[in-house]
């Protein structure tokens, strides 16, 4: 996509962020997305952005829709994390199997789940999942994504498996990051069910990685939109007489954060000819950033960032679960390392 | 030198860990935090045990770190219903010791220090609530906001501006009262949503014309900025005992971790980068530790060092932060999944609360430029 389009579908995102997600961003957080705004989002062509045009998506190219992962990130991540799931991880991990419930997801007909755990952890913690004869029954913790549809996961012995129907979700308690999607556990006992992988685990985890450059972008979004927020409140902001912007400390701090960010977002930009390898450099200085970004937002913001009203903690809890839920960093390391050294490295 | 506590310490340090271990448990400290319920019979129990006791502030300071380390919301919420007493303690006259002092130390009642503005937290001069005199009473107006044990304290050592300083000096014309919680005028709200610590109770408080006696006057008119900085000077080492805990616990949570991965016989995947990172936070926390007991030691032997209590305040709370997040990355969805999420959350309260990381900073820097300079 060229810089001109970006710009266009930029503007297009900020247009329908500023009418649908801002003044509701810190209800997103406390009540979940509504499912008026996930229709919103498909009828935008947001949520099937990134799904084939063949079964109903937009066909959107990376770096557009990396656009609009940022974006969206920048009001809210959990929206825009929505839109990876549905887009990207619903997309890669159903695209041989059904193109005719990727059509649905993409209109938002049918929503999807799916429980990333197994991906990124080998504690057993989520719970028990297994097939005996025609049925597949047992629980999966950290469901994320909409009720209501089919659901993606992995069984205990390592197969991936769609599950079209027979399964309940039930809230879990307020989770550290991205709570606008409503963490679930699920309960399946279910005849009507479809092995997509043999290798749930290496599946899953090839899935995650192939997405350096979404996480990237959602990783620039959060830092984005939480130094946005701590320029304005420091420009008003009084200390001592003083706004907070004029003192050196703060005024230093942000804008070297926002200059480490402007650079990010010009690769980012020029995404297009990027290798693996560098979107893997992108994502692992998008993600530290977003970390020391958020982390000034919320100190310089005081009392105020610590409270949900401001809507800047929620960028800050955001930033650290990007890394863990969707990220393997012990795996990104060893993939950095090897591109470096051009060898297996870092495994000691 | 002798870097070991006494044994009576040692003692009061055991006392609080077997506390916490009886009374404080993940899945208590998970439904407070969720639900944003101060714990009533946890710091009951805890007087009844014998653990909150300020007039032996070291035992306090261990007993602190000890109750953070089980869960920091919990452990503060225990031992914070004297928030404020020591301005009392030091400037009260008899009759106010008397009054108010006995109960809140025996946990019959609670209070709370109401500094903080909603137009102001760092700038303790620049408060804008308002006390007017008229005979023998007066007559308080303003706000307060970020106000711990707000909606439930029985009464607040509140910072109010008495008069207008003539020499320009927005320090001098504050004066400190003792404000009943119950008074006409006087309306509380409980402040939700917080990041962290949300088994404590933050309130933002509103007087309008709330009429005070005279005889509430904390030691003199015109004196509070100068009480409320030396209570700043003894309540920074007990936050900072707080963030040690909250490290130390998310220490304690990491080596849990590790330890089953190599049970497992998953040795192969702590590497080296994380050997080192745990040995990092144990460092720092043991850096903040020296740093803080030697704060405690200068001001427990009433001569505080208040650049060593800034120091010992900044570096713990920014020790808490940093053991928190890589405690996080190490642990992974296990720690996203278990206590370290609330660690996490709860840390980052202590380089904002009783005088940011940046003033610590600015208050160390001012005293070695006055020092530098001849000054003492």
């Amino acid at each position: 996509m060229s810089m001109e389009e970006q710009d266009i579908l930029r503007s297009a995102v900020i247009e329908f962020a500023e009418k649908n997600i801002a003044n509701s961003a810190v209800a997103i957080e406390r009540t979940g997305i509504t499912d008026d705004l996930a229709v919103s989002l498909a009828a935008q062509g947001f949520l099937g952005a990134a799904l084939p045009t063949e079964v109903g998506g937009a066909g959107i190219d990376r770096q557009g829709y990396a656009v609009i992962l940022k974006e969206l990130a920048s009001y809210s991540p959990s929206v825009s994390v929505l839109v990876l799931i549905t887009g990207s991880i619903a997309g890669r991990l159903l695209e041989k199997k059904a193109d005719s419930l990727l059509g649905r997801i993409a209109t938002g007909e049918e929503s999807f789940a799916v429980s990333l755990w197994p991906a990124t952890d080998g504690s057993g913690s989520a719970g028990e999942l297994k097939i005996s004869g025609n049925k597949i029954r047992g629980t999966r913790r950290y469901v994320i994504g909409r009720p209501g549809g089919c659901l993606v996961a992995v069984t205990d012995d390592g197969k991936l498996v769609l599950v079209k129907s027979g399964f309940s979700l039930s809230d879990e308690d307020h989770h550290l990051s991205f709570r606008g999607l409503k963490y679930s556990v699920a309960s399946i006992d279910s005849a009507h069910y479809e092995v997509i992988s043999s290798n749930g685990a290496e599946t899953m985890e090839r899935i995650l990685s192939g997405m350096d450059l979404e996480i990237s972008a959602i990783a620039l979004g959060i830092a984005r939109g939480a130094l946005a927020k701590t320029v304005d409140y420091t420009k008003v902001r009084k200390t001592f007489e003083k706004p907070l912007k004029d003192y050196s400390t703060v005024a230093n701090n942000i804008s070297r954060l926002m200059s480490e960010l402007s650079v990010a977002e010009i690769a980012l930009q020029g995404s297009g000819e990027m290798n693996e390898t560098e979107m893997l450099m992108l994502k692992v200085h998008a993600t530290d950033l977003a970390k020391r970004a958020t982390k000034y937002s919320l100190q310089y913001h005081g009392g105020y960032g610590y409270i949900e009203d401001f809507g800047v903690e929620k960028f800050y809890r955001d930033a650290v679960g990007l890394t863990i839920l969707l990220e393997n960093q012990a795996a990104d390391g060893m993939r950095l390392s090897k591109e470096v050294f051009g060898e297996k490295s870092g495994y000691l | 030198m002798d870097f070991e506590f006494p044994e009576d310490i040692v003692k009061a340090r055991e006392k609080a860990a077997e506390f916490a271990r009886k009374e404080i448990s993940s899945n208590k400290a998970l439904m407070y935090d969720r639900e944003e319920k101060f714990p009533e019979e946890l710091k009951k129990k805890a007087f009844e045990y014998g653990i909150v006791d300020y007039t032996n502030p070291w035992s306090m300071l261990v007993t602190i770190e000890e109750l953070c380390r089980a869960d920091p919301g919990m452990g503060i919420a225990a031992t914070v219903s004297l928030f404020g007493a020591e301005v009392i303690m030091l400037f009260g006259n008899d009759s106010q010791k008397t009054k108010y002092l006995g109960a809140v130390q025996n946990g019959e009642m609670m209070m709370g220090l109401a500094v903080t503005e909603p137009g102001g937290g760092s700038d303790v001069a620049g408060i804008k609530t308002t006390a007017r005199k008229e005979g023998n009473r007066y007559i308080i107006n303003g706000s307060k906001m970020f106000i711990t044990n707000g909606t439930m304290a029985d009464f607040f050592v509140m910072l109010v501006r008495t008069s207008n300083p003539e020499d320009g000096k927005r320090h001098h014309g504050l004066s400190t009262f003792i404000v009943p919680g119950n008074l006409p005028g006087f309306s509380r709200t409980k402040i939700t949503g917080k990041l962290g610590v949300r088994a404590t109770n933050t309130a933002e408080l509103v007087l309008n014309n709330v009429e005070v006696p005279a005889e509430n006057l904390i030691g003199e008119e015109g004196k509070g900025f100068y009480y409320i900085m030396t209570f700043f000077n003894i309540s920074r080492a007990y936050v900072a005992a707080q963030a040690i805990g909250i490290a130390q616990g998310a220490l304690d949570r990491v080596l849990g971790y590790l330890s089953e991965l190599q049970s497992k016989g998953a040795s192969s995947t702590i590497t080296e980068e994380i050997q080192m990172t745990a040995s990092d936070i144990a460092t720092r926390i043991e850096a903040s530790r020296l740093l803080t007991y030697k704060a405690a030691s200068y001001l427990f032997q009433f001569r505080p060092n208040p650049t060593i209590t800034s120091m010992s305040k900044a570096y713990a709370a920014e020790t808490a932060v940093f053991a928190t997040e890589k405690a996080l990355e190490i642990t992974g969805y296990s720690g996203i999944n278990g206590d370290l999420e609330r660690f996490f959350r709860d840390a980052k309260i202590m380089e904002i609360w009783e005088g940011t990381s940046e003033i610590e900073k600015l208050i160390i820097w001012r005293n070695l430029i006055k020092e530098a300079q001849g000054g003492n």
